[in-house]
């Protein structure tokens, strides 16, 4: 017996709005079960500034996880869905003769591999690896990727000893002199992702806010007659996917009525949340949805950007973390870091939940993502380049076997990592950055 | 690390960088030995190094027997524990060059080829390579452990070759009595250790890769008489040829009677040198 399958391309239109669906049962036909198309695998990489202490981040043992750090205490319950990588290096991100700034050399080079040319104007870097991987498999999808942020995304002026802002304020990079400005302001993802690709002004965002009705409303029509057809798994899953999308955009609202409150005419980005863990739930929602409908492949997140000296009172510290970071073996300071990281991990921790909860036939959104947690920079004070903290969360779709931590020998380009991610989203190429090799013992045996 | 001489090269490398003659820059070990890249590491702390810096190389493949006069490093203190505290030797050059001066770098070899072969082939490192290093100095003995590794590395790699044949180094003995009396400064010295673990004393050891460090050390290039230009080869029993010729870019170091009183004291008071305490750039 077959059943017309429901296309993976469709989307619930109505109004100028167009709602991608998530990976849904009825886009298989029923003969065709056990050859089910694998959904794809998602790729994200989640990066955060000034270094990590590192003493509450390394395990000190390697092979499977158990107890894990101070720091990594919120990833505990995923320790079987995560790998934690040791000793890798990047030599692009040292001064190499080129004096201060590593903090623009870090982020400049963390995906790109090359060491950016010190420079406040004619900036130069390289193409970053998300990018490679974006103009293959971003073919086969709305977005051929997302570069997201939290902060302050200034491209001009100097950022770091001589070093452009556009090298701590971007992660991507199309090419050597064209760095992908992050998204930071929420309503402005949200209307790129499920709008007509309009972004609107502040005031013409204020008129039509008179009439605001969620985009959800004005795809009902269409969203009755699609339920019509489905089972009830998929209309479960379907309601729990619309709900999600309502979801976030009560929370822009919200954070827009709030930041009217404080202060109508400061200069903030429209929807941001003042407090930083909903702000980063709220850009993390809008990633879960996207990789759920297959509107993107790709996303980089530079949760604040390098260098930052953003205090985090959400926790008590008033102290600019930046500054923090060059503690100076004081212990009340490498204490805040600590929190600080810990804080950071724990909003991850959350993220990695719900993409685990979310079901995509026999695995989790999880199993077929790679989600890279790391930073630029191991040791803050003293600003190492090697032995980065990297975090990776999922399974490439089965190709990884997590729950382990391996360390690979000193000096390991993470571009070996690149070579290998990119292996994974089916882009194969022969080397990249600093690249000596592929990273071995990720995959499964 | 099979001879005494690259046990005391390793010393004469760090008299070099106490006196700011050279710095060095990176050490990589060819055995798949880990007690020798543990006795370079101890060798680096003994001199003040803080265990910052690049880690130490230290060559892949089957665990090689420890020499016994490593087995002093048992008693050092070094930060390697296991094989994932050093770095694969290829890659560590790569890196290490990547941040030296233009032509500024002599890289010595004293050993098989195998790993500066495989940085041959690393993608870009070639590059590195003709825009970093003004010199390779290699010892004869221990190329014939990889003879095919040797015969690449003379036809591909890109710079200047001077090469310490053995009889020079045989004739340059660093003498084994200067041990008791040079080197009593300290109770505890690795390389001490190291040479009286290594044969009966007292003996005299030749010096193939201290002489190919002396080459490599600008300040004192003037130490050295080397050949005419020309192209080495290497036989099948891993003995080098050597047939000069006017565009080649090899030379032999060739051995000056006159010159030899002043070598060997320059090995003794290199080698004997008292490490120099050094300042932090940076607090940590």
């Amino acid at each position: 017996m077959t059943r017309k399958a429901l296309p993976r391309r469709t989307f619930l239109r109505g109004m100028g709005t167009a709602v991608a669906l998530p990976f849904l049962d009825a886009m298989a036909p029923a003969v065709a079960a056990v050859r089910r198309a694998s959904p794809p695998v998602r790729m994200a990489f989640v990066y955060v500034p000034n270094g990590i202490i590192m003493d509450g981040w390394n395990p000190d043992y390697e092979g499977t996880l158990g107890e894990l750090p101070r720091i990594l205490k919120p990833m505990e319950p995923f320790r079987q869905d995560i790998t934690l990588l040791g000793n890798l290096t990047h030599n692009t991100g040292r001064a190499l003769l080129d004096g201060a700034g590593d903090h623009g050399r870090c982020c400049a080079s963390y995906l790109t591999g090359v060491q950016p040319r010190k420079t406040v104007t004619d900036i130069r870097a390289g193409v970053s690896f998300d990018q490679i991987v974006a103009s293959e498999v971003g073919k086969q999808t709305r977005f051929p990727s997302l570069e997201l942020g939290m902060e302050d995304a200034r491209q001009a002026g100097d950022c770091d000893s001589g070093y452009s802002c556009a090298y701590t304020n971007n992660l991507a990079w199309k090419s050597e002199t064209e760095p992908l400005p992050p998204i930071l302001d929420p309503r402005a993802l949200f209307e790129r992702l499920f709008g007509n690709g309009r972004v609107l002004t502040p005031e013409a965002r204020a008129r039509e806010s008179l009439y605001r009705r969620s985009i959800l409303d004005f795809v009902r029509d269409d969203t009755k007659r699609l339920e019509s057809g489905l089972g009830p798994s998929d209309r479960r899953k379907l309601d729990e996917y619309l709900s999600s999308i309502r979801e976030i955009e009560r929370q822009i609202e919200k954070a827009e009525r709030d930041n009217a409150q404080i202060d109508p005419h400061m200069e903030k980005p429209y929807g941001t949340p003042a407090d930083f863990a909903e702000h980063f739930k709220l850009m993390t929602d809008m990633m879960t949805v996207a990789f759920q409908s297959d509107l993107t492949r790709v996303i980089t997140f530079l949760v604040t950007h390098e260098g930052t000296s953003r205090p985090y009172r959400e926790i008590d510290i008033p102290d600019g973390h930046h500054p923090l970071t060059h503690h100076r073996n004081q212990p009340e300071l490498i204490e805040k870091v600590t929190q600080i990281n810990s804080y950071h991990v724990r909003q991850f921790a959350e993220w990695i939940n719900r993409l685990k909860s979310i079901r995509e036939g026999d695995a989790s959104l999880l199993d077929n993502c790679m989600i890279v947690y790391g930073a630029g920079l191991s040791d803050g004070n003293r600003h190492l380049h090697e032995d980065l903290p990297t975090l990776i969360a999922g399974r490439a779709g089965g190709r990884f076997k997590p729950g382990r931590r391996i360390v690979y020998r000193k000096e390991t380009p993470m571009c070996n990592l690149f070579l290998t991610m990119m292996d994974r989203m089916g882009v194969h190429v022969e080397h990249f950055g600093d690249s000596t090799g592929r990273l071995d013992a990720l995959d499964l045996g | 690390m099979e001879r005494i001489d690259d046990v005391l090269a390793l010393a004469m490398l760090n008299g070099l960088d106490g006196k700011r003659e050279a710095r060095l820059a990176a050490i990589a070990v060819s055995r798949a030995d880990l007690a020798a890249a543990q006795f370079c590491d101890a060798v680096r702390m003994f001199y003040g190094g803080s265990g910052r810096g690049l880690p130490i190389g230290l060559a892949d493949g089957r665990p090689s027997a420890t020499e016994p006069m490593l087995n002093v490093a048992l008693a050092q203190k070094s930060a390697i524990k296991s094989i994932n505290d050093t770095a694969d030797p290829a890659t560590l050059i790569r890196n290490a060059l990547m941040a030296q001066y233009d032509r500024n770098t002599t890289v010595v070899l004293s050993g098989p080829a195998t790993d500066l072969v495989k940085l041959l082939y690393i993608f870009g490192a070639q590059d590195w390579i003709v825009r970093k290093v003004r010199l390779l100095c290699v010892t004869e003995p221990g190329l014939d452990a990889d003879t095919a590794a040797a015969r690449k590395l003379f036809a591909e790699w890109p710079t200047s070759i001077v090469v310490v044949p053995r009889d020079v180094g045989e004739a340059l003995a660093f003498p084994g009595e200067c041990i008791d009396k040079d080197f009593s400064w300290s109770s505890s010295h690795p390389v001490v250790a190291a040479y009286r673990a290594y044969g009966t004393m007292p003996y005299n050891a030749p010096s193939w890769a201290m002489a190919a460090i002396l080459c490599g050390v600008q300040a004192r290039d003037n130490y050295m008489r080397l050949s005419d230009a020309g192209t080495v080869g290497v036989a099948a029993d891993g003995r080098l040829t050597f047939a000069t010729s006017d565009n080649g870019k090899h030379r032999r170091v060739l051995l000056d009677p006159d010159q030899k009183e002043g070598i060997i004291r320059t090995y003794i008071e290199l080698a004997s040198a008292k490490p120099v305490e050094r300042k932090p750039r940076h607090p940590a």
